[in-house]
């Protein structure tokens, strides 16, 4: 739920509570106010009639304008109402319902006798009174129903669009492939703010990225000269006949970690080259054919591992990619299931318009597969496994927006490559 | 057979002078730009081993200049790029063979003998050690006139001990010859050995003798005069 969606809410909720207490009070307060009102009319009435009959000494005419209806009659009663106020409801035939009265009762004495008064005003009907009480806090309510909806709606395209911008920018940051983060200028203070700290922020990160970037570039290319020199003057060095067999397995440990050393860095090289985009040159590549090719290319040590695969290659599926990298997609993918696979196991290759799958038999892993992906992580407790081929994998399916993923099925491990649906309709 | 190494490493270049001279060829080492323009417009080499990446000037430029005045030498690019389109613009205008630093000295004595035996410059067809006979151009081994039935790889294995002959060759330098960049898949070298074992065994059932020698600790060595 947005920000304001949600602030809206709150005062929404508050503000129906706030009419509905409204409401209440004003209702039972104008009630009162009625109440007082007409009381006060009915003894001042008394008090005019009172005056009138000490006055006149005769009781005064319903059109003598001193009070609307008087009703009088002699008292029989020993001990007649002094005084009393009360409600009633009197039919009239004109509204064709009761209309409430207040009926103010009272006793006074004239020529030794006692009569009783009654005074009637009609008051107000509390049920109009209560209807309009509804009606006018519901109006006012949906007023600010509309008010509120208005001004979130305004707030939202003007005030809060720099900050929508900044979170979709955000969103779509990626290190490898933009420049610095360009954020609009805001005037709101808080925007201003995190506008400025993200900007701080991701400046520095870029800086510090391509700082690595290049650290790694210059290191890997650097290295191949001083790996070049050791390892011929290794190899002049073994060719000397005269070396004992300690000296000669010395030679030979130090010229293994050369070359694992060379293969490790020409994968670094590798890897950087891709985050650097130098593959451009993309083209239509059949990816059944590629898989087939590569397959063929890695029979012999498939067979030499007593490995079996199964191929389901239903359909052609062309990719739209580097052929360099392709191959490398493919020969680390197929590499990796040879690898990690049980003894005399199996390989399942499908491939399809959507997705191209490896499964291999093989232990799970001991930590979660998403792991898998990242540099010098090797599944298995093999020392000559560089972990760097599925690390090769995942930087060749970024750059094409594709998708890998791992999963452990049934003592298979699971590796997917989701193609891109727009890589994969150019032909 | 006259080799030009132009190589601005001067250590590098010292290593690859050396290895090839005890081959028996008779080098030149270049180790900059205008040495290496000057020593090719001086005398026709057989064969120029050039990095691309030279002081005051890129390799390139040489292949250019050799194929203008000398196009019967041949030319393997030694570079650290390994960049697609290096490789593809150096064999475009006529390099013969790539090769990414670092590499087995023994790899391009390999490279080496390929090109100048594709080029033909000493007239054998064929490569000889003893009883046993490789022809190249139909990618066959004999034995005493014999034909060896040999794998793909096992005739690449016999064709890369005897363009280096009497040299230890590692397992790993093997392995890297025969797969490539596929030698990160076995699981140990002991492919090597199988690959050897089988072609040791059908030398010998041809009644070829067996040349190649275990050296303790290093790889194998094909040893024949």
């Amino acid at each position: 739920m947005r920000i304001l969606t949600k602030t809206s809410l709150y005062y929404l909720l508050v503000s129906f509570v706030v009419f509905l207490m409204g409401g209440i009070a004003y209702y039972t307060i104008m009630q009162g106010e009625i109440y007082d009102e007409v009381d006060d009319q009915l003894f001042t009435d008394k008090e005019n009639i009172l005056a009138f009959i000490r006055r006149t000494n005769e009781l005064p005419h319903v059109t003598s304008g001193v009070s609307e209806t008087i009703v009088v009659k002699e008292v029989t009663d020993k001990n007649p109402v002094l005084e009393s106020l009360t409600d009633t409801l009197i039919y009239s035939s004109y509204d064709e319902e009761d209309i409430p009265y207040r009926r103010l009762t009272f006793t006074t004495y004239q020529n030794g006798k006692a009569y009783q008064y009654t005074i009637m005003k009609s008051v107000m009907d509390f049920d109009d009174l209560f209807e309009s009480t509804v009606f006018a806090m519901g109006w006012t309510f949906l007023m600010l129903l509309v008010g509120l909806g208005a001004v979130n709606y305004s707030i939202n395209k003007y005030t809060w669009r720099n900050f929508y911008d900044t979170l979709d920018k955000i969103k779509r940051y990626s290190l490898s492939q933009y420049g610095p983060l360009q954020l609009k200028p805001s005037e709101t203070t808080e925007f201003q703010e995190l506008n400025t700290v993200l900007q701080n922020m991701t400046d520095k990160i870029h800086s510090d990225y391509l700082n690595l970037k290049e650290f790694t570039e210059n290191v890997s290319h650097e290295i191949q000269t001083p790996l070049a020199i050791v390892n011929s003057k290794l190899e002049l060095f073994m060719q000397s006949g005269n070396l004992t067999s300690t000296e000669a397995k010395l030679l030979e440990d130090m010229h293994n970690s050369v070359s694992r050393l060379a293969r490790l860095n020409k994968s670094l090289i590798m890897l950087t080259r891709i985050e650097n985009r130098e593959f451009k040159e993309n083209e239509s590549i059949p990816m059944h054919e590629l898989l087939a090719e590569q397959t063929e290319q890695l029979q012999e040590i498939i067979e030499m591992h007593g490995l079996t695969v199964e191929q389901t290659i239903d359909q052609a599926v062309y990719v739209h990619m580097n052929r360099g990298l392709a191959e490398v997609l493919v020969s680390n993918l197929l590499i990796n299931a040879i690898q990690h696979n049980a003894p005399n196991g199996i390989i399942t290759i499908t491939l399809n318009q959507e997705k191209m799958c490896l499964k291999n038999t093989g232990e799970a892993l001991h930590e979660p597969g998403s792991n898998l992906f990242g540099r010098f992580v090797s599944g298995s407790k093999r020392s000559d496994s560089l972990g760097i081929g599925l690390a090769l994998v995942s930087r060749i399916c970024s750059v094409y927006n594709m998708r890998p993923n791992y999963s452990y099925e049934n003592g298979m491990h699971v590796l997917c490559i989701y193609f891109n649906q727009l890589n994969r309709k150019i032909k | 057979m006259r080799i030009l190494i132009i190589e601005d490493e001067q250590e590098l270049n010292n290593s690859i002078v050396t290895y090839l001279e005890q081959e028996g060829y008779s080098c030149d080492a270049a180790y900059d730009f205008k040495d290496a323009s000057l020593k090719v417009a001086d005398l026709p080499y057989t064969c120029v081993l050039v990095d691309l990446n030279l002081p005051h000037g890129n390799g390139l430029d040489i292949i250019r200049l050799l194929k203008e005045n000398t196009p019967e030498t041949g030319i393997i690019i030694i570079s650290a790029k390994n960049a697609l389109d290096d490789r593809i613009t150096g064999l475009e205008i006529g390099a013969d063979d790539y090769l990414t630093k670092p590499f087995h000295l023994s790899e391009l004595n390999a490279r080496l003998k390929s090109v100048i035996r594709r080029r033909n410059f000493n007239g054998q067809k064929s490569v000889k050690a003893g009883a046993l006979e490789v022809f190249p151009d139909s990618a066959e081994a004999q034995v005493n006139g014999k034909k060896l039935t040999l794998t793909k790889k096992e005739y690449d294995l016999l064709l890369y001990f005897l363009s280096n002959r009497n040299r230890v060759l590692t397992k790993d330098s093997i392995a890297e010859h025969l797969w490539g960049d596929h030698v990160e898949a076995l699981d140990s070298l002991d492919f090597v050995y199988t690959h050897i074992k089988n072609l040791r065994r059908k030398i010998m059932d041809a009644g070829g003798e067996d040349h190649i020698q275990t050296v303790y600790g290093l790889g194998y060595k094909f040893a024949a005069e």
